[in-house]
């Protein structure tokens, strides 16, 4: 016990530090976030019907699912243990513990009490077991989450487990995508399918419900599955791996060509690089292929522009990855390194984007001039912007040779590289915009449209990402070493200093100011004025006549002045952060 | 004569801590110069500045009377750079770094090949031809970070810690190349805190104390009549001097 103690302890003196570091802000955002889902969980208690034992699959596939974006949890690595001579239970033990000290194992914890509320709407003995059954049930969440990473992390050490891996992964998160689809087709509507109980996320209400059985059966899957994760973390520690297939010589003649040549290599040669692109590749297949299932070919023609969206959130941190490497950039002022990163980009995504796109359209039968336009727009987006995202909101990467165990964890801060990922998702849909706003206007005019934008993002975008690269070279390479940007550096993510609450209140005010302003106030304004009554959960529509446009109009103006708070704070703290005049910079 | 390095006024702050308070060191052209200093006295910070790595507080470097800030072209021409642990294209092969880093200077297909070849054959990488960087020992990485310092022909040499963690047999070779580059009229500075080393291979030396040069100059001059180890332990002052005993041991 006294080694889960000390590691315990560990693990809260590091979480302790990054509370006060820069991630604070994004802890206590993430945080907010995750006890309101826990308490729509709790209130899923008091319904009738199944729907608690969905929430709690929905919690246990999180568990699951979101170590493949985020590499996991790794703030203890069993590296740091392995010359102290600990048998791998033990080791295993004690980083379970410390496992349950951290933010995630909280909150499902408390998401967890809906078992308590079931349970009490039984009686007092359900209530009681309840009890138990949260703590095992939480175990076996945090433990399928490690069992998951520490396989995938093994899975990964090959080419081939790394693609297995990629697909996998892209089909679990595009069949999440489409769940509405499998909802469908298992359920034909309103109709929770049986075996949702039965997953052993629904062992701890099995058991508050009466059967006695599912406490042993957690507890027993508890014992295998840390025997399992033990066993895994011993493989871990001891992977080690060479190659020495033949080269294919390097045949490049210019700095641009180079530059090419390197990323192609670390396309082909990278396990995370497979896995990012076979990834992306699996997801938009799967995800347009599964409204197959009710027989719906009309999303057939996405699979295409999907990948190519995906593979940019993917790559979107391209400089991060590569750690502190770009020291050799800077030595080496005038060489197209961004160009350069760009056409690699299109040659590893660019063949297969176009056969997805064009197999998969002629599968559904078009619209074809709506699909080339996008995808033409997409590539030149997404060659843009992956440079460019990278660069301005670079987060620092572990260099490549340090990445441990678990390749794909590429960098400490998996809640900016998620968070990442959908930025990236958002702005190359973005590009997309004109050509797809043309294609459906004026048909076939979209493509050229989409070559055109698809070229202008290629190149502008570029651009802008090459003055940064070199105006700013020596701070990135600053930020990658230390994991902190320079002093008087303008990153772009940097929240202007201000205290704890402001930050907290800023994150608040930005993230659900949108809520009320957009669906509840804009769109509801929309269904009243089009007489659409009782629509979903727009509250406006369930007014009486005389309320709803009041309704709608207070929720804008909620929505506006949250956002607005947010942004007055955030000015306010910029403008102070201004007044004292710094020295110039040599430059 | 313009110095092969000049560095004037070099500053650089992290927070509340003063990493490089105004160093000013003149490397003259023709010098092997030694940097030494105790961890965290700040050499890799000054070097990282000189070079271009990390832009200084306050302060400028000239190389060969090249700024390297305000020209950095001209000066990054004239330098060859070995900085302790960073990465590097990790999934290429010794011969594809090369390569690649040739081509980015601009020089032609057919010198990077030869050079490779020389380099790689020297530095005894020829026979991990098939080894991808990332699976080099630390002896290799140092020796296929000297190759990539010394592909261009540079005139200026600056290396960080080139000979931490390598083996003898490899430290030889690095040292063999070094000395025969300085022959030929080349400048070299690097930074240690081995003094037998320093003593060993430099002519000129600097002493970098809590971001501040305690004393700079011909080897003899430092050093006196005492030996190096000596002279640094009286200039930085420290108290290891009074050896102490562990209390359980």
């Amino acid at each position: 016990m006294a080694v889960a103690a000390t590691m315990v302890q560990m693990k809260i003196a590091i979480l302790r530090h990054s509370i006060r570091g820069p991630r604070g802000s994004m802890m206590a955002s993430a945080g907010s976030l995750g006890v309101l889902l826990a308490a729509g969980t709790i209130y899923l208690a008091f319904l009738e019907g199944d729907w608690l034992a969905v929430a709690l699959a929905a919690w246990m596939l999180g568990w699951i699912v979101g170590p493949i974006f985020s590499g996991g949890d790794e703030t203890l690595r069993p590296e740091y243990f392995s010359l102290l001579g600990l048998g791998p239970g033990r080791l295993a033990t004690g980083l379970l513990a410390a496992a349950f000290a951290g933010l995630a194992p909280v909150i499902s914890l408390l998401a967890l009490a809906a078992l308590v509320v079931a349970g009490a709407r039984d009686g007092v003995v359900a209530a009681l077991v309840a009890v138990p059954a949260m703590v095992l049930q939480v175990a076996v969440f945090v433990l399928l989450s490690k069992v998951t990473v520490a396989a995938l992390g093994i899975a990964l050490g090959s080419r081939l487990g790394a693609i297995g891996t990629g697909v996998l992964n892209g089909f679990i998160l595009a069949l999440l995508g489409q769940s509405w689809v499998i909802a469908v087709a298992f359920g034909q509507g309103g109709q929770i399918p049986e075996f949702v109980r039965y997953l052993p996320s629904g062992w701890g209400l099995l058991a508050v419900q009466g059967d006695y059985l599912a406490l042993a059966a957690m507890a027993v899957l508890i014992v295998l599955l840390l025997a399992a994760w033990a066993a895994l973390l011993t493989r871990r520690a001891g992977a080690n791996r060479r190659s020495a297939r033949g080269r294919r010589p390097m045949r490049a003649g210019t700095a641009r060509q180079a530059v090419m040549a390197k990323e192609l290599r670390t396309w082909t040669r990278d396990l995370v690089r497979n896995h990012q692109i076979t990834f992306a590749l699996a997801y938009g297949v799967f995800f347009a292929a599964t409204p197959l299932l009710l027989g719906i070919p009309a999303m057939l023609p996405l699979a295409g522009p999907i990948f190519i969206a995906m593979s940019a959130a993917m790559t979107a941190n391209s400089y991060g990855v590569d750690g502190t490497a770009h020291w050799l950039t800077l030595m080496t002022p005038g060489a197209s390194d961004v160009r350069g990163r760009q056409l690699a980009w299109l040659v590893a995504v660019g063949p297969l984007a176009v056969l997805v796109t064009v197999a998969f359209t002629l599968a559904a039968g078009g619209p074809w001039p709506l699909v080339l336009a996008a995808m033409c727009a997409l590539l030149g987006g997404g060659a843009g912007m992956v440079p460019l995202v990278s660069v301005y909101g670079l987060i620092p990467g572990i260099d490549p040779r340090n990445r441990g165990g678990n390749p794909l964890r590429t960098t400490e801060d998996e809640g900016s590289i998620t968070g990442m990922a959908y930025l990236m998702l958002l702005l190359v849909a973005l590009t997309a915009a004109p050509a797809v706003v043309a294609a459906v206007l004026f048909g076939w005019w979209g493509v050229p449209i989409g070559i055109v934008t698809g070229v202008l993002w290629y190149w502008g975008l570029g651009l802008l990402a090459e003055r940064r690269l070199a105006a700013q070279g020596p701070e990135l390479l600053q930020l990658m070493r230390t994991g902190r940007p320079p002093e008087g550096g303008t990153s772009a993510w940097k929240m202007p200093k201000m205290s704890k609450t402001h930050e907290v209140i800023v994150m608040l005010c930005w993230s659900f100011g949108a809520i009320p302003l957009i669906p509840q106030g804009i769109l509801a304004a929309v269904f009243v004025s089009n007489g659409q009554l009782r629509h979903s959960w727009f509250l406006a529509t369930y007014m009486p006549p005389g309320l709803r446009w009041p309704t709608a109009i207070l929720m804008m103006l909620i929505g506006l002045a949250a956002m607005g708070t947010g942004a007055w704070l955030y000015m306010r703290a910029k403008q102070r952060e201004k007044e004292p005049e710094l020295p110039p910079v040599y430059d | 004569m313009t110095a092969a390095l000049e560095i004037r006024g070099l500053a650089k702050t992290f927070g509340d801590n003063i990493a490089v308070d105004r160093v000013d060191l003149t490397i003259p052209q023709g010098s092997f110069y030694g940097l030494v200093g105790q961890n965290g006295a700040g050499k890799t910070t000054t070097l990282s500045m000189a070079v271009g790595l990390l832009r200084p507080d306050a302060g400028t470097a000239q190389i060969f009377g090249a700024d390297v800030w305000a020209d950095p072209a001209k000066a990054k021409q004239l330098v060859g750079v070995l900085p302790d642990g960073m990465a590097m294209p990790e999934r290429l092969t010794g011969r594809e770094v090369l390569t690649y880093l040739g081509l980015l200077r601009g020089m032609s297909k057919q010198v990077v090949a030869e050079r490779a070849e020389e380099l790689l054959s020297v530095l005894e990488l020829d026979d991990a031809e098939k080894t991808l960087v990332i699976e080099y020992s630390t002896g290799m990485r140092k020796k296929i970070g000297l190759a990539t310092a010394l592909l261009h022909a540079p005139r200026l040499l600056v290396l960080d810690e080139p000979f931490e963690a390598v083996d003898p047999v490899s430290a030889a070779t690095i040292k063999m190349i070094l000395r025969g580059f300085v022959a030929g009229g080349g400048s070299i500075v690097l930074s240690s805190h081995v003094m037998a080393l320093v003593e060993q291979l430099c002519d000129h030396v600097g002493v970098i104390d809590k971001g501040r040069v305690a004393a700079a100059g011909p080897l003899a001059e430092v050093r006196g009549a005492a030996t190096l180890e000596d002279r640094f332990v009286e200039l930085v002052g420290a108290e290891s001097t009074t050896a102490r005993g562990l209390s359980w041991l």
